[in-house]
């Protein structure tokens, strides 16, 4: 789909041209099946969720997905892995590292407390997420394969194939109440699980993430001027475009974002995230209504002069920047980049005090109920490989110390570091990061395994407020892709190409350079290309699932 | 030879001008940058020209913690001894193949020639260091990459067109061939061995792909290092409140600044063989 063709899963097909080929075969060599098969949802039994008991946020969790929120570091962080368990033995990982890579461990006394307290050696091969694609598949044909491996989604064509040759089914040691022997993982809610059952099995471990991105934000203090202080209540998309037409003028515009930011558009249009169900038969995004009156309106936005000229090719960096200079008054970007340090209400009023970065709340172009899209469920999911009982065991206890939730000491240390030498507490028992702190607490850890999302920000309270209320706006509203956690062969295998044509006929239609029966012309393409064959292999994997469930 | 006239020299003047201007202002802008605070970044769209507010906290955020320097240390080592390594055994096959009367001497050129036009493919290579036992070693650098088809070809080139006679004069005096290279053909070709050397070391000191398959992050060169910060930062919508912030203009800018100086500052020093000794191999032959 045009909105989610991401940085990662581009890269991922740029990295992947020349692999594609001797990928194929070099899974094959490992076990893989030949040919291509789907795989379906639902017939796995999920881990049971149970709270861990450890702290009270100042702003509690909703059954949703709403993530809880903490103005400072709890006192006292409790300790969820009693004792070190591993003895002596090694654990391997292969995962993303964003960023520069950590202090090495001869160096790191993070590192070397963690392992102090698992009582063991966790070797991680870390990887930028643009080079991992190439990385995991060399690693899996040279056939030394860690116990955790991060999938990301795009690496591996042939997905179930590999997991059944090479992957442990995890649901006989987590399914149901089994994963009461990992509390960490017990305290990952099911809704984060369901990604990882492939084929009925459940075969990885969640790295959970706040279930929706949002849907952008806004320069609050423009759209205040301009008579609108709470975008929800904006009726109608008309009404939406005269604000838009009001908030450009000379050098300035009322959106700009990387291939025009469709999102915030297509939810105003209450376009389905990827597929939806009409009838019991599945409909692409593009194959709605609401999908063409979204572009279009995008494209009397942009012909109106309320898009930045030029925009569906900016970096996320020009975007940030013409955002942060004033220069546009609405960016598509995820909620994450709100309340951290260097977040947009951070940097706004950094650059002109007068400026303030809020989350755009979307409102329904035809009045009624807005929505938004369940897009930011897990970061990613981290396969196990297969092994002894013992062994795998032994891993998931490793994943159980990674789980640790915010409030915790196993948290505190992976997050933080040593107290004295990474960071000193304040008065409240807030970490306050050393000089050093950073690099020795780059290591990946997060990206093998992770607990629920928690948001915390003891610099900016209000931003965390914000953030919350945002998210206890926008959750109820989201709506879920019908595929999730669906495996479809000519998806793998075209998926990203076919999303790319689309993407490409998006942008031409909305800055001008094709007609609207270009883009019709498009989907038609896109349909004959692949799009049909990805929807009855979906159609089918969701009619089995269906009935077995 | 006739005096240009002013109008000349005043186009010339303005085409060096625009020149020297078309050249400067991108790396003015990639130092200023680099000198800047993220707000004055995005003031000036991203590209500064002159930094109003200058700072070197990019800088110091690379160089904290010492990752960079350990790695700059590792890059030079493996960029000295790789170019060292890689010219000794360029230079010995380069002989030897320049040579007429080597037997399957043409065989074993066109089978270095070979690899100019099929690369042996990523997992193949990644098999073979494995099977080796280089997997993260420093070796693993070095090795698969140690002779250059392209400079065994210009070196190769380079000692066919020395006279003949040289080598006559040498054997009727006694001399076997190591002695002939090393008394007579290396001090005559320090032009063209400078260049390849050049090529050499900046293919070393700019290598990442290999370290990125072969090595563990602990041992990651500098170019392997200063790229991930350069794509440091996270896809949309994934990033989480605990993790690193995306990298700031400045920081990237820094590192195309770290990455140049040291070539820049060798550059100088080989620039006066450099044209000679590409054009000796290229069109001599």
């Amino acid at each position: 789909m045009v909105a989610t063709t991401t940085r990662r899963a581009f890269l991922s097909y740029t990295a992947l041209g020349a692999l594609a080929v001797v990928t194929a075969g070099s899974l094959s060599g490992c076990g893989a099946q030949s040919t291509l098969k789907a795989g379906s949802v639902s017939n796995a039994t999920l881990p049971n969720y149970t709270a861990v008991k450890g702290v009270t946020p100042d702003l509690a969790p909703t059954a949703q997905g709403v993530p809880p929120a903490f103005f400072n570091y709890p006192k006292n962080p409790y300790r969820s892995v009693k004792s070190p368990f591993m003895k002596g033995q090694t654990v391997t990982g292969i995962t993303n590292i964003f960023g520069p890579p950590p202090t090495g461990r001869s160096s790191n006394p993070a590192w070397q407390e963690i392992e102090k307290r698992l009582g063991g050696t966790v070797d991680i091969t870390a990887v930028s997420s643009g080079d991992f694609d190439t990385k995991l598949n060399t690693v899996v044909a040279g056939g030394n394969l860690p116990d955790l491996m991060l999938n990301d989604g795009a690496a591996i064509p042939d997905i179930i194939g590999f997991l059944e040759s090479s992957c442990e089914d995890l649901t006989p040691y987590l399914a149901g109440d089994k994963v009461s022997a990992y509390p960490n993982l017990a305290n990952i809610p099911q809704v984060f699980w369901k990604q990882t059952v492939q084929n009925g099995k459940l075969y990885g471990l969640p790295i959970p993430r706040s279930m929706t991105g949002g849907s952008g934000f806004i320069n609050q203090t423009y759209f205040a001027k301009a008579g609108v202080s709470d975008t929800s209540t904006i009726k109608s998309s008309d009404d939406y475009l005269a604000l838009a037409k009001q908030l450009s003028g000379a050098n300035q515009w009322a959106f700009g974002s990387t291939n025009f930011g469709l999102p915030p558009f297509l939810h105003i249009f209450h376009v389905p995230y990827n597929w939806t169900e009409q009838n019991g038969k599945l409909v692409k995004d593009y194959e709605t209504p609401q999908w063409l009156e979204a572009i279009s309106f995008v494209q009397k936005m942009h012909a109106a002069g309320a898009v930045a000229p030029g925009s569906e090719g900016w970096t996320k960096q020009q975007m940030q920047d013409a955002f942060i200079s004033g220069k546009v008054a609405q960016i598509y970007d995820g909620l994450p980049a709100y309340g951290k340090v260097g977040g947009y209400q951070q940097t706004l009023p950094a650059a002109n005090p007068a400026n303030k970065a809020t989350p755009f709340l979307p409102f329904s172009a035809h009045g009624g109920k807005a929505m938004v899209w369940l897009d930011n469920v897990d970061f990613a999911w981290t396969m196990v490989k297969k092994g002894s009982p013992s062994h795998i065991k032994l891993v998931l206890q490793v994943a159980n110390f990674l789980a640790a939730p915010f409030g915790s000491q196993e948290y505190l240390l992976m997050n933080y570091g040593v107290e004295g030498t990474d960071y000193t507490l304040d008065g409240k028992g807030n970490p306050t990061a050393t000089a050093r702190a950073a690099l020795d607490t780059a290591v990946p850890w997060r990206y093998l395994a992770a607990g629920p999302n928690a948001l915390y920000s003891p610099q900016f309270p209000d931003a965390i407020k914000v953030l919350h209320e945002t998210y206890a706006k926008l959750i109820p509203l989201g709506v879920a892709d019908p595929t999730q956690g669906l495996f479809s062969p000519t998806q793998a295998q075209k998926g990203l190409t076919l999303g790319q044509t689309m993407t490409d006929a998006v942008n031409n239609y909305v800055a001008g350079r094709s007609s609207l029966a270009d883009l019709k012309n498009a989907i038609a393409t896109w349909k004959s290309s692949g799009g049909d064959q990805i929807r009855s292999e979906y159609q089918k994997v969701l009619s089995k699932s269906k009935k077995k469930s | 030879m006739e005096k240009p006239s002013a109008v000349g020299r005043v186009g010339k003047v303005v085409a060096i001008v625009v020149i020297a201007v078309l050249t400067i202002y991108p790396f003015l802008t990639v130092i200023s940058t680099s000198l800047s605070d993220s707000t004055d970044i995005a003031n000036a769209n991203g590209l500064v020209l002159f930094p109003l507010h200058p700072t070197l906290a990019a800088y110091q955020t690379i160089f904290a913690g010492g990752v960079v320097t350990a790695a700059l240390l590792r890059s030079i080592v493996i960029t000295v001894v790789g170019t060292i390594l890689s010219l000794a055994a360029t230079v010995g096959m380069a002989y030897g193949l320049s040579r007429r009367d080597l037997v399957f001497g043409k065989f074993i050129l066109l089978v270095a020639l070979f690899t100019m036009l099929f690369s042996p493919g990523i997992i193949p290579s990644f098999l073979m260091v494995k099977q080796l036992g280089l997997l993260d070693s420093y070796a693993s650098l070095i090795l698969p990459v140690l002779i250059s088809a392209f400079n065994l070809v210009v070196v190769r080139s380079f000692f066919m067109n020395l006279p003949q006679e040289l080598f006559e004069a040498a054997r009727i005096d006694g001399a076997g061939d190591f002695r002939i290279l090393s008394t007579i053909v290396l001090p005559l070709s320090k032009g063209v061995l400078a260049v390849v050397g050049l090529f050499y070391a900046v293919a070393y000191w700019n290598a990442f792909f290999n370290a990125m398959l072969y090595l563990d992050s602990d041992k990651w060169p500098l170019a392997m290092i200063l790229r991930q910060y350069v794509l440091l930062g996270s896809p949309l919508n994934t990033a989480t409140a605990g993790e690193i912030s995306a990298p700031s203009q400045a920081i990237q800018m820094a590192v195309v600044v770290i990455s140049l100086v040291p070539i820049l500052l060798v550059y100088p020093f080989l620039q006066k063989y450099f044209t000679k000794g590409v054009l000796t191999g290229a069109v001599k032959g």
